[in-house]
């Protein structure tokens, strides 16, 4: 599988990829880290409690992460519960909602998991 | 923009971000042209800040982090005074943040995603070159011994406060260190140095209980501007006490003059005022703080105003020369030895003004040198016209002024004076003061050892207020020692006073140089230096400084007793 197979499976913008890490060994190098790094496992664990606090940091951290990736549709989705959440907001959605949201931000985070995990092993 | 691996020393840059991925990105980009150290925390980056002090040149701050965030990081950099030079730029995607962080004190943001390479690498290199741009600033500003400002920049300040905060009263403040000098050369470089910081310390924890400025003048002179102090005494007392607590023994004293504020009077003229009144300390005054006055400006007034009619008074031959006599006491009746020339000023609008008061003036500006001259001249001229009238040689001494010291055609210039006069070298005897000979040293010294060997004789003026130890005595070239005015005031009526003489007597002996007495003003005087063994004395006694066809009276006395002398 080609780095821009990856993109087009994970719903990614390869082009701002590639723009931001110039060399698509360094962008082959990022994606693998983000697998193993701990934004799932933060934004999972915020989405248990639904506390605020919790939701509005690791969806931040998801924010800036994915934005370098060029994961342009999943950063925009950790942008709107970042901004929910945002101490000193008015909160815009309802519980349910915003439980959506987050629902909807974990699905597709794994889906583009499952997908580096696919790649990973074509190149293997 | 500099590119920094290409130099030997890349700047540092500190990348704090939680996210690897963030900072492996920003590093990526950064990597080519800076050394990079990384921080995932707040915390953690506060450990490397600390660390890397010295070297860091930006810090790249992400601002929402566990353990610690930025804003808290932001905060402890900008209020500790050894971190808050280093510039800080946040990463940021928020428009409220960065609004936030700006006030705070960051320099700039740089906003993620990070997709603009040239964009963060811009302003990374500009905000780099900024902030070394402003250290420069800084280091040009401040004077590196005591942190307080050098003078241009202190008086560009002082000028700001004065335009934009007229109703502020702020008065000028200079201080000087007493004899700073001789301070360094007894205790060394070293030392002065210390002192100068301690006093530049004190200094700046003075103004930050008040309103001011402060600027290291030069070498050892400070100026304050600061708002008006109710009793200037005690801050002089502040500063001394602070380096009395430095050494019991070195003895440095300070010395205040102040210029109060004056509306519409600027700062560059309030502190020439303010030096003035700080120069008046010097001296025997038991006062060492001075407020600049009606008198002071009076007389600063006068000395502008002779100083411009120097030219001339000598082309109107405004000057004239007196001779006072000296006369040789160990013989009965006392005899006619020689004279000194003395200088007189008859100003067409101010009458006769005292040498007391033009001489420091000119000696001060070197102008001096047209009033030696002047004296030389008619000097010289004048034991001629005396030899030729009378068949008789009276030695004249002349001052030498410190200037002439250094004036490399000095000799040929009392050469052609001797030779165009057809006169002995020794006839024109060459007065020096002792605090000449300790200040310039060996400079002196050597143009004094030639000027003897032509066949000059050397007077050492004004002995006693010097400083002269007998070993640096012993090995000045000099031929009569004058004793200082001051030693012979009170003879009949302090015992310590004639003790002193007596002693000054007993030094002259010991270098085989006979002794001149001045300022003898009575009978009782003289008998005292008689029996005590002095030579020479000069004085209102016998005459006071007079024209020279009043003089020559004096001339035709001796001419009488020398005529007595070869008929017994």
């Amino acid at each position: 599988m080609t780095l821009e197979e990856l993109y087009a499976n994970m719903g990614g913008n390869y082009e701002h990829a590639k723009q931001i890490m110039k060399m698509d060994k360094l962008i082959d190098k990022y994606v693998r880290k983000l697998k193993n790094s701990d934004i799932r496992t933060r934004l999972a664990s915020a989405f248990e409690t639904m506390d605020p606090a919790q939701l509005f940091e690791s969806a931040h951290a998801m924010k800036g992460v994915c934005g370098n990736l060029g994961l342009d549709d999943l950063a925009a989705l950790a942008d709107e519960i970042t901004e929910e959440f945002r101490p000193g907001n008015n909160r815009k959605m309802s519980d349910e909602e915003a439980k959506a949201k987050v629902q909807n931000a974990l699905d597709m985070l794994q889906k583009t998991l499952d997908c580096i995990e696919a790649y990973e092993q074509s190149a293997a | 923009m500099i590119r920094s691996k290409q130099i030997k020393n890349p700047q540092l840059v500190l990348v704090v971000d939680d996210q690897e991925i963030n900072r492996d990105v920003l590093g990526m980009i950064l990597e080519d042209y800076y050394d990079i150290v990384y921080a995932e925390n707040g915390k953690e980056a506060l450990e490397k800040i600390n660390e890397y002090r010295e070297k860091l040149s930006v810090i790249l701050l992400d601002l929402m982090m566990p353990v610690m965030d930025g804003f808290t990081v932001l905060e402890k950099v900008k209020n500790d005074e050894q971190l808050n030079h280093i510039p800080v730029i946040v990463l940021t995607a928020e428009k409220s943040a960065e609004l936030r962080a700006l006030q705070m004190g960051a320099a700039d943001f740089i906003t993620k995603p990070f997709d603009m390479h040239e964009v963060i690498l811009a302003r990374v290199s500009r905000i780099i070159e900024l902030s070394e741009g402003r250290k420069l600033i800084s280091a040009a500003e401040h004077d590196h011994l005591t942190m307080l400002y050098n003078k241009n920049f202190f008086f560009e300040y002082a000028n700001r406060i004065h335009n934009y905060h007229p109703e502020w009263h702020m008065d000028a403040v200079v201080i000087n260190i007493d004899q700073f000098h001789t301070i360094n050369a007894l205790n060394g470089f070293e030392f002065g140095d210390n002192v100068l910081r301690i006093l530049g310390n004190e200094i700046r924890s003075f103004l930050a209980e008040t309103e001011g400025i402060a600027s290291r003048f030069e070498a050892d002179r400070f100026d304050i501007y600061c708002i008006q102090q109710p009793d200037y005494q005690v801050v002089l007392d502040r500063f001394q006490n602070k380096l009395n607590e430095l050494s019991e023994t070195a003895n440095i004293r300070l010395r205040m003059g102040v210029k109060p504020w004056n509306e519409d009077v600027e700062p560059v003229v309030l502190f020439d005022c303010a030096r003035t009144a700080c120069n008046k300390v010097r001296g025997d005054n038991m006062t060492h703080l001075m407020i600049y006055d009606e008198d002071m400006r009076m007389r600063e007034m006068l000395g502008q105003r002779l100083m411009n009619d120097l030219h001339q008074a000598v082309d109107e031959h405004q000057f004239t020369v007196y001779y006072q006599p000296k006369y040789n006491i160990q013989v009965d009746p006392p005899r006619l030895t020689s004279a000194e020339a003395l200088i007189r000023w008859k100003h067409p609008e101010l009458g006769m003004i005292s040498p007391a008061d033009f001489i420091p003036l000119f000696e001060g500006n070197g102008q001096i040198r047209i009033v030696d001259n002047f004296v030389w001249a008619e000097a010289a001229h004048q034991i001629a016209e005396w030899k030729e009238k009378y068949d008789i040689t009276i030695p004249v001494s002349v001052n030498l002024s410190r200037v002439d010291v250094f004036d490399p055609s000095l000799e040929d210039r009392l050469r052609h004076l001797i030779v165009d006069n057809s006169l002995d070298f020794k006839d024109m005897k060459l007065e020096v003061t002792e605090s000449a000979y300790t200040e310039n040293g060996e400079q002196l010294i050597s143009l004094i050892s030639h000027l003897r060997e032509i066949g000059f004789e050397i007077e050492m003026d004004d002995f006693g207020s010097g400083y002269s130890s007998l070993n640096m005595l012993s090995s000045m070239p000099i031929d009569i020692l004058k004793m200082d005015m001051k030693f012979i005031r009170n003879i009949e009526h302090s015992e310590t006073d004639f003790r002193l003489v007596k002693l000054v007597l007993d030094i002259a002996r010991y270098l085989d140089v006979p002794v001149i007495a001045e300022g003898v003003e009575n009978e009782n005087q003289l008998k005292m230096l008689k029996d005590a063994g002095c030579d020479i004395v000069q004085g209102f006694y016998f005459s006071r400084p007079v024209p020279p066809d009043i003089f020559e009276k004096y001339i035709v006395q001796e001419l009488e007793l020398r005529k007595l002398g070869e008929r017994q």
